[in-house]
């Protein structure tokens, strides 16, 4: 089943940062599609819930040097 | 403080400690340095001073490479890491730590930003009074199911979007409207989740709670337009897919020239589009933000770039410049008694759906005498027809509309016209003199009438007034003000509209449009090389707000439709947040245009100052990331507009 997450991270300090952290959740096992605003700040993740663990985004989110939190 | 604490302030500060430290260690190393007799020590506490600034740096760098993107923290990785190679560690400790201490200064600030949209969702209550089995029970106010009763007191914030059932209270609905004079709310009035209740106690039957809120629909909305790119802004970002590229070739080429490797190190990081792709997004979120609060929806970064280009506003009359609350002001009978020509008219405009069907039939309905010969039957717009005992109007036989003319009905074998003088010139129904004149009359006043018209002999003549609002003259003055030239648009003829046109002073008017034809004058407006902005209401006006350079509805709170057609939404019905919406779109335009310059300017003149020597690798990077947060910081102006 295709599930739907959405996570904040308001500390993005330029545009690109925000597409490396879109193209590190891409890479994970199960992420369908991902969107990553740097205006906003908000990341929003399609995955598979049988493939990817939700528990991993924050992780992979703090791999690259921002601080998630909930939506 | 237990390590549990400590740990969690250590997670929640790590950019600041990590930037404080650094500079500590920084500015000992140097201090050594400059002593110049521990030159080793130094050294080493430099080069600590850089990983312990570019450790999460180089850690993002690692993943930018991976992913096969090259950005800024990739450059700056490897201009520190160069300088440390050719033994310049203290260039290499302070590219590190200003721009360790730039990003963190830039996340903060554009931290504030983002929370614009924080403040109006923290304005729903998290709990909610609702009666369940006969009891008032608190619940949160996610669960509350509708139809179900919401007990709102005095004080309170309403937790859900609903009608209200029981009570009667001004109600501020600035979080929605950005209006903060509060509205008055009685049985069946709708309040919006999120507002603040100020006076009596409510009862309110739920329509929609949790996400499915008028306040939550707005905010998702605004962060959409935040998000949606400008045309400034995808320009920006095609160019940089080149640009970062032909820097780096442009810093390999130096290298190769004159075997600098600061030159070409220094090259890379000045090099970064740093200024040039945060300025555009930071405006816009900002200018976005901003009118969010005030209750004006805009659409999107693209949406506003236009805005900021109007020099044309066109206003629809009905219901924008005037308050849309027509009411009978005098009905005349010419050989016919005004009452029962009142009751015709009524009687042929019952099935009608149109304002000024609806202003006869109500006037009708609570006429609470005959009404005598030009005497003023006033159908006051807010008396509710259902409470006041109404006088039942008989149904016609049949009815015709025609459009933008008038009506056609039967009724007891007689055939009945309510219409302008167009209708009755196609029909060759003679205008006696004397109605003419009435006509007239009333018309230079500003009020629009119909003939009543009984087996093609005119017996009557309804006059009907629409009070214009009474910020309609300041508004328009304001945006002449601001070099805008304005027009209104309207189905009334020509000495209604120039009476109207007058009264508001307005620069010009367009009268006797059929509603495909205001479409047709704002195409020709565009033709001449305007930009133009269409002002209504978003249902009635929807094509010519569709067909204007940016269409602007107004009143919007309660309607999908209109926040969808429109490119700028008005929640409240408050003329006055025109000229805002206006100069706020013009001051964003500009504020791109300072942002832009600001970051090329910059660039070019380190450009120069590299190529030439006198700009160094740390003062470069001092400067870089100084241009960045000056155009954070300009951006950020169009917060406090």
């Amino acid at each position: 089943m295709s599930e739907t997450t959405q996570l904040r991270v308001m500390d993005f300090d330029c545009p690109s940062c925000a597409s490396t952290v879109e193209r590190a959740l891409a890479n994970q096992d199960g992420v369908e599609n991902v969107e990553v605003h740097y205006a906003t700040g908000r990341v929003e993740i399609e995955y598979d819930d049988n493939v990817a663990d939700p528990a991993t985004f924050e992780q992979t989110i703090e791999n690259q040097g921002y601080t998630p939190q909930p939506a | 403080m237990d390590t549990q604490s400590v740990k969690q302030y250590y997670r929640k500060h790590r950019q600041a400690i990590i930037v404080a430290v650094s500079g500590l260690l920084y500015a000992g190393g140097w201090s050594l340095g400059y002593i110049s007799t521990f030159d080793t020590a130094s050294a080493a506490i430099l080069i600590l001073a850089a990983i312990v600034g570019g450790y999460d740096i180089a850690k993002t760098a690692y993943h930018e490479i991976k992913s096969r993107t090259l950005g800024i923290k990739t450059l700056v990785t490897l201009a520190a890491a160069g300088a440390i190679v050719i033994g310049s560690y203290w260039e290499a400790a302070a590219v590190v730590f200003l721009f360790a201490l730039g990003s963190y200064l830039e996340g903060r600030t554009m931290r504030k930003t983002r929370n614009a949209l924080e403040e109006l969702l923290e304005m729903t209550p998290d709990t909610a009074t609702v009666r369940r089995d006969g009891k008032q029970k608190e619940v949160s106010a996610r669960e509350v199911e509708e139809g179900e009763i919401v007990i709102v007191k005095p004080g309170e914030k309403i937790p859900v979007d609903g009608d209200v059932v029981e009570g009667e209270s001004a109600v501020n609905q600035a979080p929605v409207t950005g209006e903060s004079a509060p509205v008055h709310k009685a049985n069946g009035d709708e309040v919006y989740a999120g507002t603040i209740n100020q006076e009596g106690s409510l009862e309110v039957r739920t329509t929609g709670s949790g996400t499915d809120t008028t306040l939550q629909r707005i905010v998702q909305r605004v962060e959409e337009a935040q998000e949606a790119q400008s045309p400034t802004e995808s320009l920006i970002d095609r160019f940089a897919k080149y640009y970062t590229p032909g820097v780096i070739a442009l810093s390999i080429g130096a290298y190769v020239v004159t075997q600098n490797a600061i030159l070409s190190l220094t090259l890379l990081v000045i090099g970064c589009p740093g200024a040039l792709v945060i300025g555009p997004p930071v405006s816009i979120v900002s200018a976005i933000g901003n009118a969010a609060r005030s209750g004006v929806l805009m659409k999107g970064g693209e949406h506003l770039e236009r805005a900021g280009k109007i020099d044309l506003v066109a206003f629809d009359k009905t219901g924008t410049l005037t308050k849309g609350e027509t009411a009978v002001a005098d009905v005349a009978g010419f050989d016919a008694k005004a009452g029962d020509v009142l009751e015709l008219a009524a009687i042929a405009e019952k099935k009608s759906e149109h304002h000024l069907g609806d202003a006869i039939l109500e006037a009708a309905q609570d006429r609470p005498a005959a009404v005598t010969d030009g005497g003023a039957a006033t159908g006051q717009a807010d008396t509710n027809p259902a409470l006041t005992e109404a006088r039942s109007v008989p149904n016609p036989d049949d009815f015709d509309v025609v459009a933008g003319k008038g009506v056609i009905a039967h009724h007891d074998g007689r055939e009945i016209v309510v219409g302008n003088r167009k209708l009755l010139d196609e029909r060759d129904i003679k205008i006696p003199e004397e109605v003419g004149d009435y006509v007239r009359e009333r018309e230079e006043r500003g009020e629009t009438v119909v003939h009543i018209v009984r087996d093609g002999v005119v017996i009557g003549a309804i006059a009907m007034r629409d009070e214009l609002r009474e910020a309609a003259p300041g508004v328009v003055q304001e945006l002449q003000d601001a070099g805008i030239e304005t027009v209104m648009l309207t189905g009334d003829n020509e000495r209604v509209a120039a009476a109207v046109a007058e009264e508001v002073g307005i620069d010009d008017y367009r009268a006797e449009l059929l509603p495909e034809d205001k479409q047709a004058v704002i195409e020709e407006y565009r033709k001449d090389g305007h930009v133009v902005a269409m002002v209504g209401d978003g249902i009635n006006d929807a094509p010519s707000l569709a067909t204007a350079d940016v269409g602007i509805a107004m009143g919007a709170a309660g309607t999908d439709t209109a926040i969808e057609t429109a490119d700028m939404a008005l929640m409240a019905d408050d003329l006055k947040r025109i000229p805002y919406a206006v100069t706020l779109s013009k001051a964003t335009r500009w504020n791109i245009y300072e942002n832009v310059g600001l970051a090329v300017l910059t660039v070019s003149l380190l450009l120069a100052g590299v190529l030439t020597s006198y700009v160094t690798l740390a003062l470069g990077m001092l400067v870089h990331e100084a241009s960045v947060l000056a155009v954070i910081l300009n951006g950020m102006r169009l917060l406090r507009y």
